[in-house]
């Protein structure tokens, strides 16, 4: 898929060398965010394993070999944007060193290879791996179809800058300037080789590979997955742990009647005039706690019952379920608010974390 | 439990023992040998040092372009590619082609290899895909050698389609040439400090300069690995696909783990001798009556070039 020089007109590769500078200026500052000064070493090594992905040749069934690109597989390593510089730093050293892909071309491959494949792979991986345990098959299938569609999208762009060139470029007598074939003859040649072979070698190489490290490496790919869980059991423990609390929370809100069984009053918890005042020394209630212990009394469920008096035990589980209630709801509201500060101080999510949609399964 | 040893893992795996079924060289029992998947990617990275080791000692000999400052030259290989991008007539690219043979010849380069390198690319690649163009079913046009008549219309090779195919060969052909004279002519490190020239930032500079060496130090563990795997292999592995990709997903898993645990180690030693997040490179960047005399050559051969198309098209 390495556009050599020569089948893209000029104006067709400076448009998309344009739209790459953006992408390459968000990239490094998003990636430099997460790493920091690790930054050089992490992204030159990568880019030397993207290109060596390419290097490894891999049989397929009809006897005969083929490469995977690999710009998927490092999206979901490294993540997105880690996946644009590194790809493209690959395709840059190939173009530059090994004479793959043309000079002036580059910024078309990259647009391809180093953008396309990596943005729409990952969408799909997110989408298919869900919510799963980092170790589950699901997660490692869900790997090998987002490489599958990654790269068959980045054929389709290749596809479409092709077709585009006798279109747009030709001289006065109808004769090609660049590459010769209309959409109808470059789509369907492009995604044919692509569809059928060269999606599964890559879907065999990403799915192995992510297989692969589940069994022998798994810390390997937590540095782009922080905050999934590793086993499906983990998985099972975060999605019970609230529900858990839950349980002895029930159980204490249908004990809190049993207060009614309980002769005398709470310690410390008399009203002024049930007080024995005689034991203190004392002739009559202190004007302060006279004052005050009455001084608020528009409460809606006084005395853990209602007003009226009637129907104690229903009062007090009443009481119970609204109070956990409240404290809930405030203890939410807390949360959440240090949420949204901490949210806006670290803006910009980088790829080393969670998207902010997805909270933690 | 004794069933057990039936499973596979327990066994000696099928590729080490089975035997080559087509040993002869020239494949001729019966089944056309395609070449394992082990020898091909060692084949591969070897071609890789093959091809540094050669570009060095070529950037090493004493010729005209070697002499020629490295940002001069992606400038101007850059500037020559949209010049030859831009030309609409195949004479005019034929004349480009020859003078990147004279240059090629001015700087020392074995013209055999040079020309070699160049048109073994142009059939496999651009020859086959590019040739159909040249029918009317695609590029319609004035039939210039009709060939067969169907539904009643004339099917055949177009003056457009022909032009357009021979259009784009010359074309590849150039921006290949032109492209094989800078790499050749440049030692790496210069030909990077050379991308300044073209305002690709300090810090990418350092990341490609670091990627380029890291990929032949983990070339190294390619090689390793794949070379171990066939020093067990009797046999050929054809028809162990499964197999065969479940050991090179393995051998890529693998690889990036060490690529990682690199990465940490690179970035230790870097913060130890007192890296701090920036990036410096050392400029010495002095043009020499040489570098303007190309400069202005280029410039000139440019509106020669651009001109003589526009006469030509009249």
């Amino acid at each position: 898929m390495h556009i050599p020089d020569g089948y893209l007109s000029p104006q067709t590769c400076g448009v998309l060398t344009a739209a790459m500078v953006p992408a390459w200026y968000t990239a490094s500052r998003r990636v430099g965010k997460v790493v920091k000064s690790r930054y050089v070493p992490l992204v030159a090594v990568a880019a030397a394993f993207s290109f060596l992905i390419m290097m490894f040749n891999v049989p397929i069934p009809d006897g005969t070999t083929a490469h995977a690109v690999g710009a998927v597989l490092i999206a979901i390593l490294l993540g997105r944007w880690a996946a644009v510089i590194a790809v493209s730093i690959a395709l840059l050293i190939q173009a530059l060193f090994f004479g793959d892909g043309g000079v002036l071309a580059f910024g078309a491959n990259a647009f391809n290879m180093a953008l396309v494949a990596p943005f729409v792979g990952y969408a799909v991986y997110k989408a298919v791996a869900g919510s799963s345990s980092l170790t589950s098959g699901r997660r490692a299938i869900a790997a090998g179809i987002a490489s599958y569609v990654g790269l068959n999208a980045a054929a389709l762009a290749a596809a479409i800058e092709f077709g585009l060139q006798p279109v747009l470029f030709h001289t006065a007598n109808g004769t090609p300037m660049y590459s010769p074939f209309y959409l109808r003859q470059t789509i369907p040649a492009m995604m044919l080789a692509h569809v059928t072979v060269a999606g599964f070698v890559e879907f065999a190489v990403t799915f192995g590979v992510f297989a692969y490290l589940q069994r022998a490496n798994v810390p390997i790919l937590r540095i782009n997955h922080p905050d999934v869980a590793v086993t499906d059991a983990e998985l099972q423990r975060r999605k019970l742990g609230w529900r858990w609390a839950l349980i002895p929370i029930g159980v204490m809100v249908v004990l809190t009647p049993l207060g009614l069984l309980a002769p005398g009053g709470a310690f410390g918890e008399d009203a002024p005039q049930a007080l024995d005042l005689g034991k203190y020394g004392l002739n009559a209630i202190p004007s302060g706690l006279e004052k005050f212990s009455s001084f608020w009394s528009h409460t809606l469920l006084g005395g853990y019952g209602f007003g009226s008096g009637q129907h104690p035990v229903i009062g007090y589980l009443l009481s119970a379920v609204l109070g956990v209630l409240i404290v809930g709801v405030v203890a939410i509201g807390v949360v959440w608010c240090i949420r949204l500060l901490q949210g806006r101080r670290g803006d910009g999510d980088g790829d080393g974390h969670q998207e902010p949609g997805e909270a933690p399964a | 439990m004794s069933e057990d040893h039936s499973a596979p893992s327990m066994g000696t795996p099928d590729w080490l023992i089975r035997g080559e079924v087509a040993m002869c060289p020239c494949g001729c029992i019966g089944k056309r040998k395609k070449g394992s998947f082990v020898e091909k990617t060692l084949n591969g990275t070897a071609s890789i040092m093959r091809q540094a080791m050669f570009g060095d000692d070529m950037a090493s000999r004493d010729g005209l372009l070697q002499r020629v400052d490295a940002r001069v030259k992606v400038v101007a290989l850059v500037g020559l590619l949209i010049v030859a991008a831009l030309v609409r007539n195949i004479p005019v690219l034929i004349v480009m082609y020859l003078a990147t043979l004279v240059l090629a010849s001015a700087s020392a380069l074995p013209l055999g290899f040079f020309i070699k390198r160049v048109w073994l690319f142009i059939p496999i690649f651009t020859g086959i895909v590019v040739l159909p163009a040249a029918f009317s079913f695609i590029t319609p046009g004035e039939i210039v050698v009709p060939l067969w008549t169907w539904n009643g219309h004339q099917v055949g090779l177009t003056n457009q389609g022909l032009t357009a195919v021979g259009l784009i060969v010359i074309r590849v052909a150039t921006s290949v040439s032109l492209v094989v004279l800078v790499t050749l002519t440049t030692p790496w490190n210069k030909l990077l400090a050379g991308l300044r020239a073209l305002m690709v930032p300090r810090i990418f500079i350092l990341i490609i300069g670091m990627a380029y060496r890291y990929v032949f130090l983990l070339l190294n563990s390619v090689t390793d690995m794949y070379t171990a795997r066939k020093a067990r292999q009797v046999g050929n592995d054809q028809g162990q696909v499964k197999e065969g990709q479940r050991f090179v997903a393995a051998t890529a898993g693998a690889l990036f783990g060490k690529s990682h645990a690199l990465s940490e180690e690179v970035y230790m030693a870097m913060v130890s001798r007192g890296y701090r997040g920036d990036a410096r490179t050392l400029e010495g960047f002095r043009l020499t009556a040489i570098d303007f005399f190309f400069i202005a050559g280029c410039i000139v051969a440019s509106v020669l070039i651009l001109g003589g198309d526009h006469l030509v098209g009249h």
